[in-house]
């Protein structure tokens, strides 16, 4: 399965449904999603995780940078995800402790 | 009505994809249908696909480095008392946002699995990994 790429705003926060495979081949479509949106001002960024089958280092990576660049505009990227797979290689990583992670979008966007 | 007969045999399996990101998804659609041939269960057969699809991610990279575009990457599957996948390379993949982290290239899979070791030589970099099956 290709990548897909839905997106919304909501109030002040813009959300970015992720589905199918984040991997090598289809991050590059991610990151440049989350490039534009921020270069279009929206610079506080929810991704939605749950609809995510597979997801390498590539991916992280991507989602790294995302967080990287909302932070030089003063805005947040927090994920939503209740994986099992997806959370074990955030754990593995270290980077569960780097991403705000919620349990669904409500839960994401009532902060 | 007699027992059902084991089909189960010793294989191995050799592919050599050149540097695309595209041919990823086949490696690891290969990678766990060796899997399934002897019996794993689904879990690992997840695992065992995407350690496969990571390793080969790292090798490969993106391709928007246009210097990591040429020469090939092999991947080798065997099976008798362990599913053992070797994967060689140029590993010119690292990305790098993972590693302004401070991450290892290769943390994914050495947090996934006590049997992974990488070798460098000839400007090549070889992993195995292997999953008792």
């Amino acid at each position: 399965m290709d990548l897909s790429l839905e997106t919304r705003q909501q109030n002040d926060r813009t959300i970015i449904e992720v589905g199918g495979e984040i991997d090598v081949y289809t991050a590059p479509k991610l990151r440049e999603c989350i490039t534009g949106l921020v270069d279009e001002g929206h610079k506080d960024l929810i991704i939605d995780l749950e609809k995510v089958e597979f997801m390498d280092s590539t991916g992280l990576g991507v989602l790294v940078g995302g967080l990287k660049r909302v932070r030089t505009h003063e805005g947040s990227l927090e994920l939503v995800c209740t994986q099992e797979r997806l959370l074990k290689i955030f754990r593995i990583t270290g980077l569960g402790k780097v991403f705000a992670i919620h349990g669904s979008q409500a839960e994401a966007t009532a902060q | 009505m007699s027992s059902p007969v084991s089909t189960r045999t010793d294989a191995a399996v050799t592919i050599s994809i050149s540097r695309d990101p595209a041919l990823v998804r086949t490696v690891r659609l290969v990678a766990a249908a060796v899997a399934r041939r002897v019996d794993a269960d689904e879990a690992l057969i997840e695992e065992i696909r995407f350690s496969v699809g990571e390793a080969c991610a790292v090798m490969i990279g993106t391709g928007e480095n246009d210097s990591a575009s040429d020469g090939h990457v092999d991947v080798r599957i065997t099976t008798d008392d362990h599913l053992t996948v070797t994967v060689s390379g140029r590993a010119d993949g690292t990305d790098a946002n993972m590693g302004e982290m401070g991450l290892d290239p290769w943390a994914l899979l050495r947090g996934l699995s006590d049997n992974v070791t990488v070798e460098d030589a000839d400007g090549r970099t070889t992993l195995r990994m292997s999953w008792p099956v």
